[in-house]
């Protein structure tokens, strides 16, 4: 009876100090932080080929014209 | 390469060797060679040992460390020349089925998800938990670092994609709806993060506009359940993995 309760009280005493670190944790607006997520989207996007897709002479995986024949 | 069910596996960053690990409770390295003669299995190095099954490890920046999730409730850093462990992480409540490390070289971060619905970031270092979100409503079954290492997405078998920004401790955005009622089994992001690509449990992959919340595409192909999908380093491609035996690369 008495191990499971100090045994719960130690997980309470752990929980309480993890709460009290991240309470004391820096938090950066939710707008703020949605516009950094936005421009990062927008500064990177040119480099993303599922979003602008690259010419069809640089895409490995387009549709091939010539294909191998057995001779 | 013999080994029991394997459940997890990585590439190391010099793709020289691989890990991989499972139902063994060990995660194994194996270094590569593409010499007929040499046995692989006869290289192989057993590194981390857990109490439970291997769900997930991954190569650190180095090839000489390896971070490993179980379910054992557990992460652990390990060391992969001597076996010895680093560093480990106590804080889920129940089996830890994914993680994800921090995109930046200087990051000292990773992310896990598990089973208590918590996904959870840690700090490599001190082994403390940096910050935990508790928003989902059945087990975390993928998570993954936006490419800007500010935030991370989770996919779960509540059916929903959450994203939850690191700076602002919270979650900003759920890709859900109604139609959907399968678990999302795994996700990730195109390479500017404007794209968010989960594979679901009732054979689809839907596409995701991370900005606007909006399902933009929702892809078929699979016969069974899609159990894994990563985007291409290079971000022209992503290929998924299913219980229908087949890989398929979607570009």
């Amino acid at each position: 009876m008495s191990s499971s309760s100090t045994a719960s009280i130690s997980q309470a005493r752990k929980a309480v100090e993890q709460l009290k670190m991240e309470a004391c944790m820096d938090r950066v607006k939710v707008s703020q932080a949605a516009a950094d997520l936005l421009a990062y989207c927008e500064a990177h996007v040119r480099e993303d080929p599922l979003i602008i897709p690259v010419p069809a002479s640089e895409n490995p995986f387009r549709e091939k014209k010539f294909f191998c024949t057995i001779l | 390469m013999p080994c029991t069910w394997v459940m997890a596996c990585a590439y190391a960053p010099s793709g020289c060797a691989i890990a991989c690990g499972g139902l063994d409770n060990k995660c194994s390295v194996y270094p590569l060679t593409f010499d007929k003669n040499e046995s692989m299995a006869a290289k192989k190095k057993s590194v981390a040992m857990h109490t439970n099954y291997l769900s997930a490890c991954s190569f650190t920046n180095s090839d000489m460390q390896i971070l490993t999730a179980s379910g054992d409730g557990t992460c652990a850093l390990w060391d992969v020349e001597s076996g010895q462990l680093l560093q480990s992480f106590h804080g889920h409540g129940a089996d830890v089925l994914c993680l994800d490390l921090a995109p930046s070289e200087t990051g000292n971060t990773f992310v896990s998800g598990g089973c208590d619905k918590k996904s959870m970031v840690w700090d490599m270092r001190s082994g403390q938990c940096v910050q935990a979100f508790e928003t989902h409503e059945s087990d975390v079954n993928s998570v993954r670092y936006y490419p800007s290492g500010d935030a991370f997405a989770s996919g779960s078998d509540d059916a929903t994609c959450r994203l939850y920004d690191l700076r602002a401790d919270r979650e900003v955005a759920i890709y859900s709806k109604e139609s959907i009622i399968f678990g999302a089994s795994s996700v990730d992001f195109s390479l500017s993060g404007r794209l968010l690509f989960a594979g679901y449990n009732d054979y689809t992959i839907n596409v995701w506009d991370v900005l606007k919340g909006a399902r933009v595409s929702i892809l078929f192909g699979h016969e069974n359940r899609v159990s894994t999908l990563r985007v291409s380093p290079d971000g022209t491609a992503f290929c998924s993995g299913s219980w229908d035996h087949t890989l398929r690369v979607w570009a």
